[in-house]
Protein backbone atom coordinates (compact mmCIF):
# COMPACT_ATOMS: atom_id res chain seq x y z
CA UNK A 1 0.00 0.00 0.00
CA UNK A 2 3.13 2.36 0.98
CA UNK A 3 4.46 1.01 -1.88
CA UNK A 4 1.77 1.86 -4.60
CA UNK A 5 1.02 5.24 -2.53
CA UNK A 6 4.68 6.34 -3.42
CA UNK A 7 4.83 4.63 -6.64
CA UNK A 8 1.44 7.32 -7.78
CA UNK A 9 2.81 10.31 -5.87
CA UNK A 10 5.82 9.91 -8.01
CA UNK A 11 3.84 9.28 -11.18
CA UNK A 12 1.74 12.70 -10.36
CA UNK A 13 5.17 14.38 -10.10
CA UNK A 14 6.21 13.01 -13.28
CA UNK A 15 2.72 13.95 -14.79
CA UNK A 16 2.92 17.64 -12.90
CA UNK A 17 6.34 18.28 -14.76
CA UNK A 18 5.78 16.76 -18.02
CA UNK A 19 2.79 19.22 -18.46
CA UNK A 20 4.32 22.20 -16.67
CA UNK A 21 7.18 21.94 -19.52
CA UNK A 22 5.02 20.77 -22.28
CA UNK A 23 3.46 24.15 -21.78
CA UNK A 24 6.82 26.68 -21.49
CA UNK A 25 8.28 27.53 -24.10
CA UNK A 26 11.83 28.23 -23.14
CA UNK A 27 11.74 24.64 -21.81
CA UNK A 28 10.29 23.90 -26.12
CA UNK A 29 13.36 25.97 -27.53
CA UNK A 30 15.93 24.50 -25.47
CA UNK A 31 14.38 20.67 -26.17
CA UNK A 32 14.01 21.84 -30.04
CA UNK A 33 16.29 24.20 -30.87
CA UNK A 34 19.74 24.02 -29.46
CA UNK A 35 19.86 20.11 -30.65
CA UNK A 36 19.24 21.04 -33.75
CA UNK A 37 21.59 24.35 -33.89
CA UNK A 38 24.54 21.71 -32.40
CA UNK A 39 24.05 18.85 -34.56
CA UNK A 40 24.81 21.10 -37.69
CA UNK A 41 27.09 22.95 -36.22
CA UNK A 42 29.13 19.85 -34.96
CA UNK A 43 28.73 17.51 -37.46
CA UNK A 44 29.78 20.17 -40.34
CA UNK A 45 32.78 20.70 -38.05
CA UNK A 46 34.34 17.42 -38.28
CA UNK A 47 32.61 16.88 -42.56
CA UNK A 48 34.44 20.27 -43.43
CA UNK A 49 37.58 19.57 -41.18
CA UNK A 50 38.40 17.00 -42.87
CA UNK A 51 37.17 14.08 -40.19
CA UNK A 52 33.39 12.80 -41.67
CA UNK A 53 34.07 9.78 -39.94
CA UNK A 54 33.50 11.55 -36.67
CA UNK A 55 30.13 12.45 -38.10
CA UNK A 56 28.19 10.01 -35.74
CA UNK A 57 29.91 10.82 -32.56
CA UNK A 58 29.38 14.41 -33.62
CA UNK A 59 25.30 13.60 -33.45
CA UNK A 60 25.34 11.82 -30.36
CA UNK A 61 27.43 14.44 -28.60
CA UNK A 62 25.04 17.30 -29.36
CA UNK A 63 22.39 14.91 -28.45
CA UNK A 64 24.07 14.52 -25.09
CA UNK A 65 24.54 18.25 -25.31
CA UNK A 66 20.63 18.36 -25.13
CA UNK A 67 20.18 16.07 -22.46
CA UNK A 68 22.75 17.52 -20.34
CA UNK A 69 21.49 21.18 -21.08
CA UNK A 70 17.78 20.48 -20.29
CA UNK A 71 18.71 18.44 -17.30
CA UNK A 72 20.75 21.48 -16.03
CA UNK A 73 18.41 23.92 -16.60
CA UNK A 74 14.68 22.26 -16.02
CA UNK A 75 15.99 19.83 -12.87
CA UNK A 76 18.43 22.57 -11.52
CA UNK A 77 15.63 24.82 -11.25
CA UNK A 78 13.20 22.58 -9.67
CA UNK A 79 12.92 23.90 -6.18
CA UNK A 80 13.62 27.14 -7.23
CA UNK A 81 10.18 27.20 -9.09
CA UNK A 82 8.76 25.57 -6.27
CA UNK A 83 9.73 28.18 -4.04
CA UNK A 84 9.09 30.97 -6.44
CA UNK A 85 5.46 29.73 -7.37
CA UNK A 86 4.92 28.84 -3.14
CA UNK A 87 3.76 25.30 -3.70
CA UNK A 88 7.44 24.24 -1.80
CA UNK A 89 5.85 24.80 1.13
CA UNK A 90 2.70 22.60 0.30
CA UNK A 91 4.50 20.48 -0.96
CA UNK A 92 6.81 19.84 2.68
CA UNK A 93 2.87 20.14 3.95
CA UNK A 94 1.70 16.87 2.24
CA UNK A 95 2.04 13.42 3.28
CA UNK A 96 4.54 12.10 0.43
CA UNK A 97 7.52 13.11 0.66
CA UNK A 98 9.72 16.03 -0.75
CA UNK A 99 12.41 13.60 -2.16
CA UNK A 100 9.69 11.12 -3.53
CA UNK A 101 7.99 15.06 -5.29
CA UNK A 102 11.75 15.86 -6.74
CA UNK A 103 12.53 12.19 -7.79
CA UNK A 104 9.02 12.42 -10.20
CA UNK A 105 9.91 15.61 -11.87
CA UNK A 106 13.37 14.76 -12.18
CA UNK A 107 12.69 11.56 -13.98
CA UNK A 108 10.13 13.82 -16.04
CA UNK A 109 12.55 15.96 -17.12
CA UNK A 110 15.43 13.42 -18.11
CA UNK A 111 12.85 11.20 -20.01
CA UNK A 112 11.96 14.28 -21.99
CA UNK A 113 15.65 15.47 -22.55
CA UNK A 114 15.90 12.16 -24.35
CA UNK A 115 13.59 13.73 -27.31
CA UNK A 116 16.98 15.09 -27.91
CA UNK A 117 18.90 12.68 -28.80
CA UNK A 118 15.85 11.24 -31.35
CA UNK A 119 16.06 14.93 -32.82
CA UNK A 120 19.83 15.27 -33.53
CA UNK A 121 19.25 12.07 -35.36
CA UNK A 122 16.59 13.10 -37.47
CA UNK A 123 18.58 16.21 -37.89
CA UNK A 124 21.96 14.18 -39.24
CA UNK A 125 19.30 12.57 -41.17
CA UNK A 126 17.72 15.36 -42.95
CA UNK A 127 20.66 17.64 -43.18
CA UNK A 128 23.54 15.48 -43.58
CA UNK A 129 22.33 12.72 -44.80
CA UNK A 130 23.81 10.40 -42.18
CA UNK A 131 22.40 6.87 -41.93
CA UNK A 132 21.09 5.73 -38.79
CA UNK A 133 23.53 2.98 -38.58
CA UNK A 134 23.21 1.52 -34.79
CA UNK A 135 25.99 -1.06 -34.64
CA UNK A 136 24.06 -2.69 -31.70
CA UNK A 137 20.89 -1.70 -30.85
CA UNK A 138 19.90 -3.51 -27.83
CA UNK A 139 23.12 -2.16 -26.41
CA UNK A 140 22.32 1.51 -27.52
CA UNK A 141 18.61 0.81 -25.89
CA UNK A 142 20.55 -0.10 -22.78
CA UNK A 143 22.85 2.78 -23.08
CA UNK A 144 19.84 5.17 -23.09
CA UNK A 145 18.22 3.68 -20.19
CA UNK A 146 21.26 3.97 -18.12
CA UNK A 147 21.72 7.58 -19.11
CA UNK A 148 18.23 8.17 -18.05
CA UNK A 149 18.68 6.87 -15.28
CA UNK A 150 21.99 8.98 -14.25
CA UNK A 151 20.30 11.82 -15.61
CA UNK A 152 17.02 11.53 -13.44
CA UNK A 153 19.72 11.11 -10.43
CA UNK A 154 21.80 14.06 -11.56
CA UNK A 155 18.68 16.27 -11.72
CA UNK A 156 18.33 15.66 -8.10
CA UNK A 157 21.57 16.72 -7.30
CA UNK A 158 21.20 19.47 -8.64
CA UNK A 159 18.27 20.54 -7.54
CA UNK A 160 19.67 20.82 -3.99
CA UNK A 161 22.76 22.20 -5.08
CA UNK A 162 21.35 25.13 -7.13
CA UNK A 163 19.24 26.07 -3.81
CA UNK A 164 22.15 25.71 -1.64
CA UNK A 165 23.83 27.46 -4.33
CA UNK A 166 21.76 30.44 -3.97
CA UNK A 167 22.12 31.81 -7.31
CA UNK A 168 20.82 29.26 -9.48
CA UNK A 169 20.67 30.86 -13.15
CA UNK A 170 24.24 31.91 -13.04
CA UNK A 171 25.28 28.90 -12.17
CA UNK A 172 23.87 26.97 -14.49
CA UNK A 173 25.13 29.57 -16.84
CA UNK A 174 28.69 28.90 -15.93
CA UNK A 175 28.41 25.16 -15.34
CA UNK A 176 26.90 24.94 -19.28
CA UNK A 177 30.01 25.18 -21.67
CA UNK A 178 32.09 23.81 -19.68
CA UNK A 179 30.62 20.00 -19.01
CA UNK A 180 30.32 20.02 -22.77
CA UNK A 181 34.00 20.34 -22.94
CA UNK A 182 34.95 18.21 -20.16
CA UNK A 183 32.37 15.60 -21.17
CA UNK A 184 34.00 15.61 -24.68
CA UNK A 185 30.59 16.10 -26.31
CA UNK A 186 31.94 18.41 -28.62
CA UNK A 187 35.27 16.94 -29.00
CA UNK A 188 36.80 13.24 -28.09
CA UNK A 189 38.20 13.43 -24.43
CA UNK A 190 41.91 12.43 -25.64
CA UNK A 191 42.26 15.95 -26.92
CA UNK A 192 42.07 17.01 -23.55
CA UNK A 193 44.87 17.27 -21.07
CA UNK A 194 45.63 14.36 -18.83
CA UNK A 195 45.28 16.11 -15.16
CA UNK A 196 41.63 17.13 -16.15
CA UNK A 197 40.05 13.64 -17.08
CA UNK A 198 39.77 12.64 -13.82
CA UNK A 199 37.20 15.27 -13.75
CA UNK A 200 35.83 14.21 -16.98
CA UNK A 201 35.35 10.59 -15.30
CA UNK A 202 33.08 12.00 -12.68
CA UNK A 203 30.56 13.50 -14.67
CA UNK A 204 27.45 11.12 -15.84
CA UNK A 205 27.41 12.72 -19.38
CA UNK A 206 30.90 12.08 -20.18
CA UNK A 207 29.76 8.00 -19.91
CA UNK A 208 26.32 8.68 -21.61
CA UNK A 209 28.27 9.96 -24.36
CA UNK A 210 30.82 6.85 -24.15
CA UNK A 211 28.02 4.56 -23.74
CA UNK A 212 25.77 5.95 -26.36
CA UNK A 213 29.02 6.22 -28.99
CA UNK A 214 30.33 3.37 -28.33
CA UNK A 215 27.51 1.22 -28.63
CA UNK A 216 26.57 3.11 -31.57
CA UNK A 217 30.02 2.00 -32.89
CA UNK A 218 30.79 6.05 -33.69
CA UNK A 219 34.05 5.10 -31.64
CA UNK A 220 36.56 2.27 -31.78
CA UNK A 221 35.18 -0.35 -29.92
CA UNK A 222 36.26 -0.96 -25.86
CA UNK A 223 34.06 -2.66 -23.27
CA UNK A 224 30.86 -1.06 -23.32
CA UNK A 225 30.62 -2.75 -19.51
CA UNK A 226 32.89 -0.51 -18.11
CA UNK A 227 30.42 2.60 -19.35
CA UNK A 228 27.73 0.62 -18.12
CA UNK A 229 29.04 0.45 -14.67
CA UNK A 230 30.51 3.55 -14.53
CA UNK A 231 27.25 4.94 -15.23
CA UNK A 232 25.33 2.74 -12.57
CA UNK A 233 27.67 3.77 -10.03
CA UNK A 234 27.41 7.21 -10.16
CA UNK A 235 23.49 7.03 -10.09
CA UNK A 236 23.88 5.31 -6.99
CA UNK A 237 26.62 8.26 -5.53
CA UNK A 238 24.40 10.88 -7.04
CA UNK A 239 21.31 9.49 -5.25
CA UNK A 240 22.93 9.01 -2.32
CA UNK A 241 24.12 12.69 -2.02
CA UNK A 242 20.92 13.72 -3.37
CA UNK A 243 18.99 11.69 -1.16
CA UNK A 244 21.06 13.50 2.02
CA UNK A 245 20.74 17.32 0.16
CA UNK A 246 17.10 16.76 -0.18
CA UNK A 247 16.81 15.53 3.75
CA UNK A 248 18.65 18.59 4.53
CA UNK A 249 16.36 20.98 2.75
CA UNK A 250 13.41 19.81 3.64
CA UNK A 251 14.96 20.20 7.56
CA UNK A 252 15.89 23.88 6.82
CA UNK A 253 12.27 24.84 5.49
CA UNK A 254 11.14 23.81 8.53
CA UNK A 255 13.76 25.62 10.52
CA UNK A 256 13.86 28.59 8.21
CA UNK A 257 10.41 29.23 6.66
CA UNK A 258 10.01 28.63 3.21
CA UNK A 259 13.52 29.26 2.28
CA UNK A 260 13.01 32.86 1.88
CA UNK A 261 15.91 33.38 3.14
CA UNK A 262 18.10 31.90 1.36
CA UNK B 1 -8.81 15.04 23.02
CA UNK B 2 -8.77 19.19 21.57
CA UNK B 3 -8.13 19.32 17.96
CA UNK B 4 -5.63 21.88 18.65
CA UNK B 5 -3.55 22.78 21.85
CA UNK B 6 -0.25 24.80 22.19
CA UNK B 7 1.92 24.83 25.09
CA UNK B 8 4.00 28.05 25.26
CA UNK B 9 4.53 27.79 21.74
CA UNK B 10 6.83 30.11 20.56
CA UNK B 11 9.05 30.94 17.42
CA UNK B 12 12.32 33.22 17.00
CA UNK B 13 13.25 33.85 12.71
CA UNK B 14 17.05 34.73 12.43
CA UNK B 15 17.84 37.23 9.95
CA UNK B 16 21.38 39.27 9.39
CA UNK B 17 21.54 43.13 8.45
CA UNK B 18 25.02 44.70 7.19
CA UNK B 19 27.06 43.41 4.47
CA UNK B 20 30.57 43.39 5.51
CA UNK B 21 29.93 43.52 9.18
CA UNK B 22 27.11 41.12 9.35
CA UNK B 23 25.00 41.37 12.91
CA UNK B 24 22.68 38.70 13.64
CA UNK B 25 19.27 39.76 14.61
CA UNK B 26 16.42 37.91 16.45
CA UNK B 27 13.02 38.29 15.43
CA UNK B 28 10.46 37.20 17.79
CA UNK B 29 7.55 35.88 16.27
CA UNK B 30 5.61 34.24 18.40
CA UNK B 31 5.39 34.17 22.46
CA UNK B 32 4.71 31.40 24.72
CA UNK B 33 1.59 31.28 22.94
CA UNK B 34 -0.95 29.36 24.68
CA UNK B 35 -4.27 28.11 22.93
CA UNK B 36 -6.72 25.33 22.61
CA UNK B 37 -9.20 24.78 20.01
CA UNK B 38 -11.82 22.15 20.39
CA UNK B 39 -13.10 19.72 18.02
CA UNK B 40 -15.51 20.42 15.51
CA UNK B 41 -15.03 24.52 16.11
CA UNK B 42 -14.65 26.85 14.21
CA UNK B 43 -11.58 28.86 15.39
CA UNK B 44 -10.31 32.81 14.29
CA UNK B 45 -6.99 34.23 14.75
CA UNK B 46 -7.28 37.96 14.22
CA UNK B 47 -3.82 40.11 14.18
CA UNK B 48 -2.37 43.26 12.22
CA UNK B 49 0.56 42.47 9.66
CA UNK B 50 3.19 40.53 11.53
CA UNK B 51 1.36 40.08 14.83
CA UNK B 52 2.11 36.05 13.80
CA UNK B 53 -0.72 34.52 12.68
CA UNK B 54 1.00 32.74 9.29
CA UNK B 55 4.23 31.65 11.68
CA UNK B 56 1.47 29.87 13.85
CA UNK B 57 -0.60 28.48 10.84
CA UNK B 58 2.69 27.41 9.56
CA UNK B 59 3.95 25.57 12.63
CA UNK B 60 0.53 24.13 13.49
CA UNK B 61 0.22 23.03 9.64
CA UNK B 62 3.64 21.04 10.32
CA UNK B 63 5.38 23.22 7.90
CA UNK B 64 7.64 25.01 10.58
CA UNK B 65 9.38 24.27 13.16
CA UNK B 66 8.71 26.07 16.34
CA UNK B 67 11.96 27.38 18.45
CA UNK B 68 10.66 26.39 21.82
CA UNK B 69 7.05 25.10 23.26
CA UNK B 70 4.87 22.33 22.61
CA UNK B 71 1.81 22.18 20.33
CA UNK B 72 -0.42 18.95 19.33
CA UNK B 73 -2.68 19.08 16.52
CA UNK B 74 -5.34 15.93 16.84
CA UNK B 75 -3.60 15.01 20.08
CA UNK B 76 -0.02 14.49 17.82
CA UNK B 77 3.12 16.29 18.42
CA UNK B 78 3.83 18.45 15.71
CA UNK B 79 7.71 17.69 15.48
CA UNK B 80 7.85 14.49 16.67
CA UNK B 81 4.80 13.11 15.12
CA UNK B 82 4.41 15.11 11.65
CA UNK B 83 4.17 12.65 9.35
CA UNK B 84 0.71 11.11 11.10
CA UNK B 85 -0.60 14.79 11.30
CA UNK B 86 0.08 15.73 7.43
CA UNK B 87 -2.91 13.54 6.05
CA UNK B 88 -5.73 14.26 8.53
CA UNK B 89 -4.84 18.39 7.75
CA UNK B 90 -6.04 20.21 5.20
CA UNK B 91 -3.81 23.57 4.47
CA UNK B 92 -5.31 26.93 2.38
CA UNK B 93 -3.17 29.76 1.67
CA UNK B 94 -4.60 33.05 0.83
CA UNK B 95 -3.39 35.22 -2.89
CA UNK B 96 -2.40 33.97 -5.88
CA UNK B 97 0.49 31.78 -5.03
CA UNK B 98 0.66 28.31 -4.27
CA UNK B 99 -1.13 26.96 -7.66
CA UNK B 100 0.64 24.98 -10.22
CA UNK B 101 -0.60 27.61 -12.96
CA UNK B 102 -0.14 25.80 -15.84
CA UNK B 103 -2.16 22.85 -14.43
CA UNK B 104 -6.29 22.49 -14.97
CA UNK B 105 -8.44 22.87 -11.93
CA UNK B 106 -8.88 19.26 -12.45
CA UNK B 107 -5.39 18.12 -12.54
CA UNK B 108 -4.39 20.24 -9.87
CA UNK B 109 -7.03 18.24 -7.55
CA UNK B 110 -5.67 15.03 -9.54
CA UNK B 111 -1.92 15.76 -8.53
CA UNK B 112 -2.82 16.80 -4.74
CA UNK B 113 -4.97 13.75 -4.52
CA UNK B 114 -1.55 11.55 -5.16
CA UNK B 115 0.43 13.37 -2.97
CA UNK B 116 -2.13 13.25 -0.16
CA UNK B 117 -2.25 9.28 -0.87
CA UNK B 118 -5.79 9.48 -1.59
CA UNK B 119 -6.75 6.27 -3.89
CA UNK B 120 -8.00 6.78 -7.72
CA UNK B 121 -11.05 5.62 -6.72
CA UNK B 122 -11.85 7.92 -3.83
CA UNK B 123 -10.10 10.58 -5.88
CA UNK B 124 -12.44 10.04 -8.98
CA UNK B 125 -15.66 10.80 -7.06
CA UNK B 126 -14.11 13.39 -4.60
CA UNK B 127 -12.57 15.14 -7.12
CA UNK B 128 -16.01 16.38 -8.81
CA UNK B 129 -17.41 16.95 -5.82
CA UNK B 130 -15.36 19.43 -4.56
CA UNK B 131 -15.37 21.22 -7.44
CA UNK B 132 -19.08 21.14 -7.52
CA UNK B 133 -18.88 22.67 -4.04
CA UNK B 134 -16.39 25.49 -5.12
CA UNK B 135 -18.21 25.94 -7.99
CA UNK B 136 -15.55 25.32 -10.30
CA UNK B 137 -17.85 22.48 -12.15
CA UNK B 138 -17.75 24.17 -15.45
CA UNK B 139 -14.41 25.09 -15.82
CA UNK B 140 -12.14 22.13 -14.29
CA UNK B 141 -10.64 21.76 -17.94
CA UNK B 142 -9.04 25.64 -18.00
CA UNK B 143 -5.60 26.10 -17.03
CA UNK B 144 -5.72 27.68 -13.76
CA UNK B 145 -3.26 30.69 -15.45
CA UNK B 146 -6.72 31.72 -16.90
CA UNK B 147 -8.45 31.51 -13.51
CA UNK B 148 -9.64 34.89 -11.21
CA UNK B 149 -8.41 35.93 -8.04
CA UNK B 150 -11.25 34.33 -6.88
CA UNK B 151 -11.66 31.38 -8.66
CA UNK B 152 -7.91 30.53 -8.12
CA UNK B 153 -8.80 30.84 -4.09
CA UNK B 154 -11.85 28.70 -4.15
CA UNK B 155 -9.16 26.05 -6.19
CA UNK B 156 -6.90 26.74 -3.00
CA UNK B 157 -10.24 25.63 -0.92
CA UNK B 158 -10.72 22.24 -2.96
CA UNK B 159 -7.30 21.40 -3.01
CA UNK B 160 -7.39 21.43 0.97
CA UNK B 161 -9.92 19.51 1.35
CA UNK B 162 -8.50 16.68 -1.48
CA UNK B 163 -7.89 14.77 1.59
CA UNK B 164 -11.22 14.88 3.70
CA UNK B 165 -9.45 16.42 6.23
CA UNK B 166 -10.31 16.84 9.80
CA UNK B 167 -9.08 20.12 10.52
CA UNK B 168 -8.87 22.71 7.78
CA UNK B 169 -6.37 25.67 8.67
CA UNK B 170 -7.42 28.83 6.33
CA UNK B 171 -4.55 31.48 6.33
CA UNK B 172 -6.61 35.06 5.26
CA UNK B 173 -8.50 32.83 2.69
CA UNK B 174 -10.54 36.13 1.49
CA UNK B 175 -7.47 38.34 1.55
CA UNK B 176 -7.69 40.64 -2.29
CA UNK B 177 -10.96 39.28 -2.97
CA UNK B 178 -13.69 41.10 -4.04
CA UNK B 179 -16.86 40.79 -1.55
CA UNK B 180 -18.96 38.40 -4.10
CA UNK B 181 -15.98 35.81 -4.08
CA UNK B 182 -15.52 36.31 -0.21
CA UNK B 183 -18.64 35.60 0.52
CA UNK B 184 -18.91 32.62 -1.32
CA UNK B 185 -15.16 31.62 0.30
CA UNK B 186 -17.05 32.10 3.95
CA UNK B 187 -20.22 30.09 2.65
CA UNK B 188 -18.12 27.25 1.80
CA UNK B 189 -15.95 27.56 5.29
CA UNK B 190 -19.30 27.63 7.15
CA UNK B 191 -20.75 24.50 5.02
CA UNK B 192 -17.64 22.84 5.74
CA UNK B 193 -17.83 23.55 9.89
CA UNK B 194 -21.75 22.21 9.93
CA UNK B 195 -20.18 19.16 8.51
CA UNK B 196 -17.90 19.03 11.57
CA UNK B 197 -14.95 19.85 10.40
CA UNK B 198 -13.04 21.97 12.66
CA UNK B 199 -11.79 25.14 10.96
CA UNK B 200 -9.00 27.29 11.98
CA UNK B 201 -9.31 30.56 10.36
CA UNK B 202 -6.35 33.37 10.29
CA UNK B 203 -8.10 36.88 9.12
CA UNK B 204 -7.84 40.98 9.36
CA UNK B 205 -11.53 41.03 8.30
CA UNK B 206 -13.70 41.51 11.73
CA UNK B 207 -16.90 41.05 10.05
CA UNK B 208 -15.73 37.34 8.77
CA UNK B 209 -14.54 36.53 11.69
CA UNK B 210 -17.74 37.95 14.21
CA UNK B 211 -20.02 36.42 11.29
CA UNK B 212 -18.03 32.62 11.29
CA UNK B 213 -16.66 32.24 14.26
CA UNK B 214 -17.72 30.24 17.54
CA UNK B 215 -14.11 31.93 19.32
CA UNK B 216 -11.53 33.90 18.33
CA UNK B 217 -8.08 35.03 19.54
CA UNK B 218 -6.49 37.97 19.10
CA UNK B 219 -2.04 38.07 18.58
CA UNK B 220 -0.85 40.50 18.71
CA UNK B 221 3.14 41.25 18.45
CA UNK B 222 3.55 37.20 18.46
CA UNK B 223 1.23 37.14 22.01
CA UNK B 224 -2.35 36.23 22.48
CA UNK B 225 -3.87 38.80 24.16
CA UNK B 226 -7.49 37.41 24.56
CA UNK B 227 -9.46 34.33 23.79
CA UNK B 228 -13.10 34.43 23.83
CA UNK B 229 -16.45 34.65 22.05
CA UNK B 230 -16.73 37.09 19.37
CA UNK B 231 -19.60 38.31 21.78
CA UNK B 232 -17.60 38.64 24.38
CA UNK B 233 -14.98 40.40 22.79
CA UNK B 234 -17.61 43.02 21.46
CA UNK B 235 -18.70 43.63 24.91
CA UNK B 236 -15.64 45.04 25.82
CA UNK B 237 -16.38 48.14 24.51
CA UNK B 238 -20.10 48.01 24.89
CA UNK B 239 -19.49 51.18 27.11
CA UNK B 240 -18.55 52.96 24.24
CA UNK B 241 -20.38 54.20 20.87
CA UNK B 242 -18.36 55.14 18.14
CA UNK B 243 -18.53 58.46 16.08
CA UNK B 244 -17.43 58.36 12.45
CA UNK B 245 -16.95 61.57 11.37
CA UNK B 246 -15.53 62.42 7.40
CA UNK B 247 -13.50 65.33 7.00
CA UNK B 248 -11.45 67.43 4.51
CA UNK B 249 -9.00 69.44 5.97
CA UNK B 250 -8.83 68.74 9.53
CA UNK B 251 -5.29 69.62 10.77
CA UNK B 252 -2.63 67.67 12.53
CA UNK B 253 -3.08 69.74 15.71
CA UNK B 254 -6.93 69.36 15.85
CA UNK B 255 -6.84 65.80 15.74
CA UNK B 256 -4.68 65.47 18.40
CA UNK B 257 -6.93 67.95 20.53
CA UNK B 258 -9.12 65.28 19.71
CA UNK B 259 -7.11 62.29 20.84
CA UNK B 260 -6.57 64.41 23.94
CA UNK B 261 -10.40 64.94 25.19
CA UNK B 262 -10.89 63.20 27.88
CA UNK B 263 -13.76 61.40 26.82
CA UNK B 264 -12.08 59.77 24.24
CA UNK B 265 -10.65 56.23 24.58
CA UNK B 266 -9.26 55.58 20.90
CA UNK B 267 -9.47 57.78 17.96
CA UNK B 268 -8.54 55.98 14.60
CA UNK B 269 -7.64 57.74 10.63
CA UNK B 270 -8.82 56.05 7.52
CA UNK B 271 -8.19 57.46 4.33
CA UNK B 272 -11.40 57.60 2.24
CA UNK B 273 -10.63 58.74 -1.12
CA UNK B 274 -9.69 63.38 -0.54
CA UNK B 275 -10.98 62.82 2.72
CA UNK B 276 -10.18 61.18 6.36
CA UNK B 277 -12.80 59.26 8.07
CA UNK B 278 -11.82 59.74 12.05
CA UNK B 279 -13.34 57.19 14.12
CA UNK B 280 -13.77 57.87 17.40
CA UNK B 281 -14.78 55.63 20.51
CA UNK B 282 -16.60 57.54 23.83
CA UNK B 283 -18.84 56.77 26.31
CA UNK B 284 -22.09 58.48 25.16
CA UNK B 285 -20.15 59.02 22.14
CA UNK B 286 -23.75 61.38 20.84
CA UNK B 287 -23.20 63.38 23.17
CA UNK B 288 -20.10 65.02 22.30
CA UNK B 289 -20.47 65.24 18.48
CA UNK B 290 -20.48 69.43 19.54
CA UNK B 291 -17.23 69.30 21.42
CA UNK B 292 -15.91 67.22 18.39
CA UNK B 293 -17.04 69.80 16.30
CA UNK B 294 -16.03 72.81 17.71
CA UNK B 295 -12.24 71.19 18.00
CA UNK B 296 -13.04 70.67 14.05
CA UNK B 297 -14.11 74.25 13.30
CA UNK B 298 -12.27 75.25 10.01
CA UNK B 299 -12.46 71.33 8.47
CA UNK B 300 -15.10 70.62 6.30
CA UNK B 301 -17.51 68.27 7.81
CA UNK B 302 -18.86 65.97 5.39
CA UNK B 303 -20.73 63.11 7.15
CA UNK B 304 -21.56 62.84 10.88
CA UNK B 305 -22.87 59.08 12.44
CA UNK B 306 -22.67 57.42 15.38
CA UNK B 307 -23.04 53.51 15.98
CA UNK B 308 -22.53 50.78 18.34
CA UNK B 309 -18.88 49.45 18.59
CA UNK B 310 -18.59 46.54 15.95
CA UNK B 311 -15.94 43.90 17.07
CA UNK B 312 -13.26 46.04 14.77
CA UNK B 313 -13.95 48.61 17.68
CA UNK B 314 -13.31 46.30 19.95
CA UNK B 315 -10.25 44.96 17.98
CA UNK B 316 -8.55 47.95 17.67
CA UNK B 317 -9.30 48.87 21.56
CA UNK B 318 -7.18 45.51 22.25
CA UNK B 319 -4.42 45.89 20.12
CA UNK B 320 -4.57 50.30 19.65
CA UNK B 321 -5.29 52.28 16.43
CA UNK B 322 -1.62 52.14 15.21
CA UNK B 323 -1.42 48.40 14.45
CA UNK B 324 -4.67 48.88 12.27
CA UNK B 325 -1.88 50.76 9.39
CA UNK B 326 0.98 48.04 9.93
Amino acid sequence: MKFKSALRALLGSFREQAISRATDNFFIGTLFIQPVLFTLLSVGIYRYGGKPDLSLYAVIGAGMIGIWNNNLWTSGSIVQDERRGGTLELLVAAPTSLEIVLLGKSLSNAVASILALAITFATGLLAYRLPLDIEQPLAFAGAVLLTLVAMTMLGLLLGSLFVLARAAGQLATVLNYPIFILSGLTFPLTVLPLWIRPLSYSLVSTWGNLALARAAGAVAQSSLWVTYLALAGLSVLYFILGHYLYRLIERIVRERGGLEQW
Amino acid sequence: MAAIQTIALSRVYHSKTGVIRQQKKDIRALEEVNLEVAQGELFGLLGPNGAGKTTLTKILSTILLPSSGDARVLGLDIVSQARAIRPRIGIVFGGERGLYWRLSARDTLLYFADLYHVSPEVAARRIPELLELVGLSGRHEERVENFSRGMKQRLHVARGLINDPEILFLDEPTIGLDPVAAREIRRIMKDLNQQGKTIFLTSHYMYEVDELCDRVAVLNKGEIILVDTPGALKSLVSDLEVVEIEVIGAQQDAIERLRAHEKVVSLQIEPRDLAQALLIQAPGGAALVGDFLTILSGARIQRILTRQPTLEDAYVRLVGPEAMHT
